[in-house]
């Protein structure tokens, strides 16, 4: 019988979703498990408001690739740093570059082409993906992309492939046919998605997954966050509904109307959860976490939902 | 104006346009809506923009669908659903997905021009992402309704915050981008340019063609170039028009209500989209926060004691209406945590003096009817 497929079967990992599904919580949860396996784990932040760092309780990660705790690295890329990374490297002289992109000119120039901030923060994740270390192996055993939010995501993902054929030769044309490559492979790349079971991001999941399909990216597991966890068993569940009415007694009624509000979210949750089962990916469900404050302990917490790999 | 009334009350009475903003998922078009009905509850005619194409939000208006076109919500809805309502409620979505194309055949001075642009290869990629094109025309369609005399209020639901901001600036930044030096240079440099500049951009105008051609390889900066060009040809109809909506959007009666929920991450960012707004000048009405849990006392007596007091359940075993009582205390002490956090997100943003946000409770379930969007929209102003 073959494995079951798990979030680390592949090296390179993306996490994508709506805005404020968790996608950095599922981010920082894979990281965190990889790393106390011992693989060697990158994390890349684009351009965002860093959040992975301070889940797992460390200092904001910077622009520097930072090791945060054993086996563990962050980084958050900055578009701007890396399109002078990538221009000296190409233009072999600071002084140029420094003429060419630091003059307002091409400096408006450069914030009107669309997508470029994308391509030039998915050109340094392609980049430590071929890095090796001094054996020559790869560098990294795992690369955690927690990617920009869907809408803006799509694009994103279409990027290289965009530049690829616009540009029909030359170094443009190389590097982006290679990141296409990369990301379009099977063996090496993985999208996770991450939803919660309400209507819009539900909505959005199904539709990001239907393009992510179509553009051939290699789909991995869908991680429903934020699922509240069944609060009651078959024999309570009856002897609840056998109270047709809010009870007269007020702690009763409080207590009452504080249980409908919670199995109709239960019940709405497990109507999502079913209709996400139609995309027949793998799911990890995340159960909610009954806590005025989320952090490592609410990450730790989580880990107990992957599977066991 | 009386002083007893809220600012939230005020608006709904007395504004023309209300634009609600915040970041993804917070329930930001629901809120759209249930503040349109609670206006149309008060006797105004109100049209409700949405740019989302939500499928919920049509059925909960007993639409078919939303669409580009303006539908009323049919008046025996409302009575069908347990309510009076004195005004008018219509609704729409806006196409954002075409209006790049409209842009350029609207704007564009001849219609050759208008074909070429829409042909250009580049355009074709980049016209869903263009930087602040479907923004631009989805603004001027407010412009447009709020000059209706059908209605007293247009309420616009933006898209999630990073891109509402787009919204908001989207005719400045486009001008700035269009009406840039950059474009100049690509032109063929300006004679009228000045000193250092000018010199620097003569010589730098080749210098900056061939690194980028370097850089890229191939004829990719051709086609931009080429792109910039034709799209530069629309600048001027593009700068009258945009004059008068950045006007619209600061009138004494516009007002922006953000949207958050609870969770940390949201509010950031709605307190990041005040800063915007404030810096813009654009007058904020204040905060509405979603799915709220709000305080509740916690239960001294121990289980047996309620579990006594469960009437209706008195032929069931007292072991097995202890375990129910257990279990809906367990929602209870879960509730009053969520309701810790919750405050946290309510006193961080009433402490941006704004007066205290609205607050919409957390419902067992998400609107789906006009029923629960009366429920929502009375809640706006309980």
């Amino acid at each position: 019988m073959p494995e079951p497929p798990h979030p680390f079967d592949r090296r390179f990992l993306l996490v994508t979703g709506k805005g404020g599904v968790g996608k950095s919580t599922v981010t920082a949860m894979l990281a965190l498990r990889s790393a106390q396996q011992g693989h060697k784990t990158l994390v890349m932040e684009l351009n965002t408001q860093p959040r992975v760092a301070e889940l797992l309780g460390h200092e904001a990660a910077g622009p520097e690739v930072t090791c945060v705790e054993r086996n563990l690295w962050l980084v958050n890329i900055d578009p701007s740093r890396a399109l002078e990374e990538y221009a000296v490297m190409k233009l072999r002289f600071r002084a140029l570059y420094k003429l060419v992109f630091e003059n307002p000119v091409m400096q408006s120039l450069v914030r009107f082409v669309p997508g470029l901030n994308d391509l030039l923060m998915l050109g340094k994740a392609f980049n430590h993906e071929r890095e090796t270390d001094e054996d020559g192996g790869p560098a990294w055993d795992r690369i955690l992309i927690d990617a920009p939010a869907t809408g803006h995501g799509i694009t994103f993902f279409r990027l290289p492939k965009i530049i690829r054929d616009a540009v029909p030769a030359g170094n443009m044309h190389r590097e982006t046919a290679e990141m296409w490559a990369l990301l379009t492979d099977p063996q090496r790349t993985a999208v996770h998605l991450v939803a919660l079971p309400e209507e819009l991001p539900v909505r959005e999941t199904t539709e990001l997954h239907a393009h992510l399909r179509d553009l051939g990216l290699p789909l991995g597991h869908l991680f429903l966050n934020m699922v509240p966890p069944p609060l009651l068993d078959a024999t309570t569940r009856a002897d609840f509904d056998r109270l047709r009415s809010r009870p007269a007694d007020a702690r009763l009624g409080l207590l009452w109307d504080i249980t409908q509000v919670r199995l109709g979210r239960e019940a709405q949750a497990t109507g999502y959860a079913e209709e996400l089962s139609a995309l027949r990916l793998p799911q990890v469900t995340l159960p909610m976490q009954y806590s005025p404050t989320f952090g490592r302990p609410q990450i730790e917490a989580l880990l107990g939902a992957l599977p066991a790999s | 104006m009386s002083a007893d009334r809220t600012g939230f009350e005020r608006a709904l009475r007395d504004a023309r346009l209300l634009i609600t903003a915040g970041s993804g998922g917070v329930g930001k078009t629901t809120t759209a809506a249930a503040i349109g009905l609670r206006a149309a509850q008060a006797g105004r005619r109100v049209a409700v923009l949405t740019i989302d194409p939500a499928r919920r939000l049509a059925d909960a208006l007993g639409l078919s669908e939303l669409t580009g076109e303006l539908r009323q919500v049919d008046p025996t809805h409302f009575e069908a659903a347990g309510f009076a309502c004195a005004g008018e409620m219509w609704a729409m979505m806006l196409d954002i997905k075409t209006t790049g194309d409209q842009m350029v055949r609207r704007f564009a001075p001849d219609a050759e021009t208008a074909a070429r642009i829409l042909d250009n290869t580049y355009y074709q990629y980049f016209s869903t992402s263009l930087a602040g094109a479907q923004e631009y025309m989805a603004v001027e369609q407010v412009r447009t309704l709020t000059a209706d005399e059908r209605f007293d209020l247009v309420v616009l639901d933006t898209p999630p915050a990073a891109h509402a901001l787009d919204f908001l600036d989207a005719p400045d930044r486009l001008l700035a981008a269009l009406d840039s030096r950059a474009m100049q240079v690509l032109r063929g440099g300006s004679d009228a340019d000045d000193g250092l500049a000018a010199r620097l951009l003569g010589r730098g105008k080749g210098l900056v063609l061939k690194s980028l051609n370097k850089l890229t390889g191939g004829p990719f900066i051709e086609e931009l170039t080429d792109f910039l060009l034709l799209f530069g040809s629309i600048l001027d109809a593009l700068k009258v028009s945009s004059r008068s909506v950045q006007a619209l959007l600061r009138a004494e009666t516009t007002r922006f209500f953000l949207v958050s929920a609870p969770y940390r991450a949201n509010v950031d960012e709605a307190v990041h989209f005040k800063e915007q707004l404030d810096r813009r000048g654009f007058p904020l009405g204040g905060f509405i926060i979603n799915r709220v849990h709000h305080p509740c006392p916690w239960i001294k007596d121990d289980v047996e004691t309620l579990a006594h007091a469960l009437d209706e359940l008195a032929d069931v075993p007292l072991a097995r209406r202890e375990a129910l009582v257990t279990r809906m205390l367990a929602a209870l002490k879960a509730h009053q945590r969520m309701a810790e956090r919750d405050r946290e997100a309510v006193d961080r943003l009433a402490r941006l003096n704004h007066g205290p946000p609205v607050l919409v409770p957390l419902l067992p379930q998400d609107v789906r009817d006009l029923r629960g969007l009366d429920r929502v929209a009375r809640s706006l102003t309980a």
